[in-house]
């Protein structure tokens, strides 16, 4: 299983791409001291130039580099995606496991709280936290976004979990006697690898757009470099409304490009779980002989 | 019936879980927790409407669980305090009237982007492979992955600020008064283009895929393939043998989607200064206003487990299955 | 002989694939008579399936047919274009699916599902349709004030027997059954073809049985035909398949029945 979705992922197009626009962002992000000479977070210039030679991407309202903010921020998105994801994809996953396989009692608590997360909304959910705590610093983010989300990726889980359980493979590793831990670990959870993949890249684009979201809100630690404290600081100082439309777009260009990356990787997962959403090749060659008349509908 | 009580018995819970949240965030915080709940409050506030203020959130002599009883009780009576910023307004009236803003702002969207999504994503499916089919695939793929608040900006950007087309602000214009008058109505359709559109976008792709996956998986059942032996029209299969059985599945996720466009409909209101309840909150956490940052979870939740009833409702009226024998 | 009701010829299937094609069918050629039924078996794979869709054209990708031809009474069907062949479908072949739980749409109630059918071919109004809804069910011994019930509250056995009435509601000149019975117990299998049989007597259709029951096919078919592998290994009349199977393949697949079977079909044979 965990191969199969290798080798696909390296003949899809769309995970190639994502991969390529993630690679590139990564690389950016940990190549950042040497691509910039500017602090990002000190005053190096006059307030809001546009962009030039000196200033690629312009500056500031306090005269900071646009560009340098950008790949200094990136690390904090990538750090708080990944860190949360991960977060929220090993609490999911080990409770749906949990739930699915254990049933009974185990099932009907972790499913109680599953739905009833579900159901409370999450953005207003994590403004109350936040707001409780502060100027909430990246880490603080990821954490609570980490203990909050996990309920949706739980629940599929749980479902794919119900699918395989009464599967040959399971029963016959019971009939050995194996521990209830290493069956869950060892025999369930290789078989789910694509569902945890799909709630992995799926929570780490979530994490992203709400760790902006909430920065952009107010929430955010005003000493952090980010790109949602870059929309924050960007919109608190109107840059719309006075042109400087550099201090707003790039950190909403590379919001958009990471996220977009993310998704082609998430859609192409899809596509190997779930082979009937496959066309590719096949599709067209079968377009093409009937094109040529060497075939009949 | 009983599907309904057990339904009914959950919201309870769920709602007293977002109340108990509100009950302890501020007693488990390092410190004073009436000094952090009511700090910003500064000087103005008099010592008897402190009192009262402390009364309703629970703040009283005694041990935890009846402070905790105090406080569900407010909740239960429908006092939820009142807001620090605009004080003495109570937090029910300060949201109340937002309120009103973000469900048509938010209720319209929903309707128009859950529609044309699952329109969109019925023909994609049913014309799999085609141009069609790939526009509305990548198309999704751009639309879903960018923040609301990133859409919100860049239209805001282009179509505000950049083309002039459309006021960057506000519900109406500022020096109309409300009215039922063709002016005043026009004037908050034209202000409620540009929030419209962004949540649109944000929510459109989103249902198309949904939908689209859901068709796919559909395709290949039997009553799918006789409806085509039957030599039925081809518009007849698609809507009443494919789209009304995939529609099934979608609209169980709209119940969780909804949290998405509660959130993006939060932001974009906060970008395009709309007055509902985004950007109500938006100013609460500037000031620090708890008690209207904590009154807008419980009326968040409550109007999410509305829609959610909405949903369960629809998904039994949709499924004859689940009608039982009628 | 005279021009047989369907006739097959040297049609062959590929299932395109990403490099290579599968030949599902390989130059298949039969005949199927006016008023006979003609069983097709074979092993699950070899191709028996693609025949049946084939017939309607309802094939999708990746099954593309590469050459040959399906005529009925003579005409191409391969030749229609989409608005012929949509006024083909059903009103000259019928079909009967696999699966009894799942060949009738959930969301619709029985009578719609006749409706339509009714209403596309032959311009009936709801009140006309009714009627004749009412008289197949009869036909089906299906109550008819059921049709407005949904699928649900059916039985496998009673959802099969409906969709026997919706493909004969048109007066097809041929019922193609694709594994008709597989999903239902063996007395409610028996049950269906009996009542198939009986249907076929009184109104004089011709049918195309599929299975992979050997067994049962001898009983219910006037020829039958072995497939192995997308190729025609062997056709010839029922008896002859059972008696004196010629191909190796035939042979292999009576020696997989257990005995008790085989004399029991011989018996329901010999009756």
């Amino acid at each position: 299983m965990i191969k199969v979705l290798f080798t696909g992922l390296t003949r899809n197009r769309k995970a190639l791409i994502g991969m390529i626009i993630i690679a590139f962002i990564v690389v950016v992000a940990l190549a950042a001291p040497l691509l910039t000479e500017y602090n990002p977070a000190s005053r190096v210039g006059r307030p809001h130039q546009p962009p030039s030679a000196d200033h690629w991407l312009g500056t500031t309202r306090i005269g900071q580099d646009v560009f340098s903010r950008l790949i200094h921020g990136a690390q904090t998105s990538l750090a708080v995606g990944f860190g949360a994801g991960l977060l929220i994809t090993v609490l999911g996953t080990a409770l749906g496991i949990i739930a699915g396989y254990r049933g009974g009692k185990t099932d009907e608590v972790i499913s109680f709280f599953t739905n009833m997360v579900l159901v409370v909304p999450n953005l207003p959910l994590l403004l109350v936290l936040a707001s409780f705590i502060g100027q909430a610093s990246p880490l603080v983010i990821a954490i609570i976004l980490g203990f909050t989300s996990w309920a949706w990726g739980a629940r599929v889980t749980r479902a794919e979990t119900l699918s395989i359980k009464h599967k040959d493979f399971i029963k016959s590793a019971e009939m050995m006697g194996e521990p209830r831990w290493r069956i869950m670990m060892f025999e369930i959870f290789p078989n789910l690898i694509s569902i945890v993949g799909i709630n992995f890249i799926g929570s780490v684009i979530f994490a992203i757009i709400t760790e902006a979201t909430l920065e952009f809100l107010g929430l955010g630690d005003p000493k952090t470099v980010s790109w949602g404290m870059m929309l924050y600081n960007a919109q608190k100082a109107s840059a719309l409304s006075v042109g400087a439309w550099w201090d707003i777009l790039t950190p909403c260009f590379a919001l958009a490009l990471l996220g977009i990356g993310l998704s082609l990787l998430n859609f192409a997962v899809d596509e190997i779980a779930n082979p009937r959403l496959r066309s590719g090749n096949r599709l067209n060659r079968w377009t093409a002989l009937i094109r040529s008349g060497d075939g009949r509908l | 019936m009983a599907f309904l009580i057990r339904r009914f018995g959950f919201y309870l819970a769920a709602f007293i879980a977002a109340a108990t949240i509100n009950f302890f965030l501020p007693r488990l915080m390092p410190g004073d927790p009436i000094q952090i709940m009511f700090s910003s409050a500064g000087a103005e506030l008099s010592p008897e409407n402190l009192d009262a203020l402390k009364l309703t959130f629970g703040f009283v002599d005694g041990p935890l669980w009846q402070q905790y009883l105090t406080y569900l009780q407010s909740i239960f009576t429908g006092d939820l305090g009142r807001s620090i910023k605009y004080f003495p307004l109570p937090v029910t009236s300060v949201l109340g009237n937002a309120l009103i803003w973000t469900v048509g702002l938010m209720g319209t969207a929903t309707i128009v982007s859950f529609t044309l999504g699952t329109f969109l994503g019925v023909l994609a499916a049913w014309r799999r492979g085609s141009v069609f089919d790939i526009v509305v695939s990548v198309g999704a793929i751009f639309a879903t992955s960018v923040p609301a608040v990133v859409t919100s900006l860049i239209v805001l950007f282009f179509f505000g600020f950049t083309l002039g087309w459309f006021p960057t602000g506000y519900a109406a214009d500022p020096s109309l008064d409300p009215s039922f008058s063709l002016t005043y109505i026009g004037s908050l359709l034209y202000h409620g283009i540009l929030p419209m559109l962004t949540l649109c976008t944000v929510l459109t792709g989103g249902f198309a895929v949904t939908m689209r996956n859901n068709m796919i998986n559909l395709l290949g059942e039997d009553y799918i393939v006789m409806g085509r032996a039957k030599g039925l029209s081809d518009s007849r299969v698609m809507l009443w043998y494919a789209a009304r059985n995939a529609l099934l599945p979608t609209v169980s996720s709209l119940a969780i989607a909804i949290g998405t466009v509660l959130g993006g409909s939060l932001v974009t209101e906060v970008v395009f200064n709309y007055p509902g309840l985004g950007n109500i909150l938006y100013q609460a956490i500037l000031a620090r206003d708890y008690p209207v940052i904590q009154g807008q979870l419980l009326i968040m939740t409550v109007a999410m487990l509305i829609a959610n009833f909405i949903v369960d409702v629809s998904y039994v009226l949709l499924d004859p299955r689940l009608r039982g024998t009628s | 002989m005279t021009q047989p009701l369907l006739s097959i010829k040297n049609l062959t299937i590929d299932y395109i694939g990403e490099n290579t094609d599968f030949r599902a069918v390989d130059n298949v050629s039969f005949d199927v008579a006016a008023g006979e039924i003609f069983g097709l078996a074979g092993e699950s794979g070899c191709g028996k399936s693609t025949i049946a869709f084939a017939i309607s054209r309802l094939h999708k990708p990746p099954a593309l047919i590469r050459s040959g031809q399906i005529l009925l009474e003579g005409r191409d069907v391969l030749d229609l274009d989409i608005q012929a062949l949509r006024s083909f479908r059903w009103r000259e072949v019928a079909m009967v699916f696999q699966s009894a739980m799942n060949s009738l749409n959930p969301v619709l109630r029985v009578e719609a599902q006749f409706y339509d059918v009714l209403r596309t071919h032959q311009g009936m109004n709801r009140k006309q349709a009714r009627e004749r809804t009412a008289e197949m069910l009869r036909l089906v011994d299906i109550q008819p004030d059921r049709m407005s019930d949904y699928p649900h509250q059916f039985s496998g056995g009673m959802r099969q027997r409906i969709v026997i009435a919706i493909c004969l509601a048109l007066n097809p000149k041929i019922v193609v059954m694709d594994e008709p019975t597989t999903a239902l117990d063996v007395v409610v299998q028996r049950e269906i073809l009996q009542r198939v049989n009986e249907l076929r007597k009184k109104l004089g259709f011709s049918v195309l049985f599929i299975t992979h029951d050997l067994g049962l096919m001898v009983q219910v078919c006037d020829r039958i035909g072995i497939m192995l592998e997308g190729k025609l290994v062997e056709q010839n009349t029922a008896q002859e398949i059972y008696a004196s199977p010629q191909h190796d393949y035939t042979k292999k697949l009576w020696a997989s029945f257990p005995s008790l079977h085989g004399s029991k079909t011989a018996e329901a044979f010999a009756s």
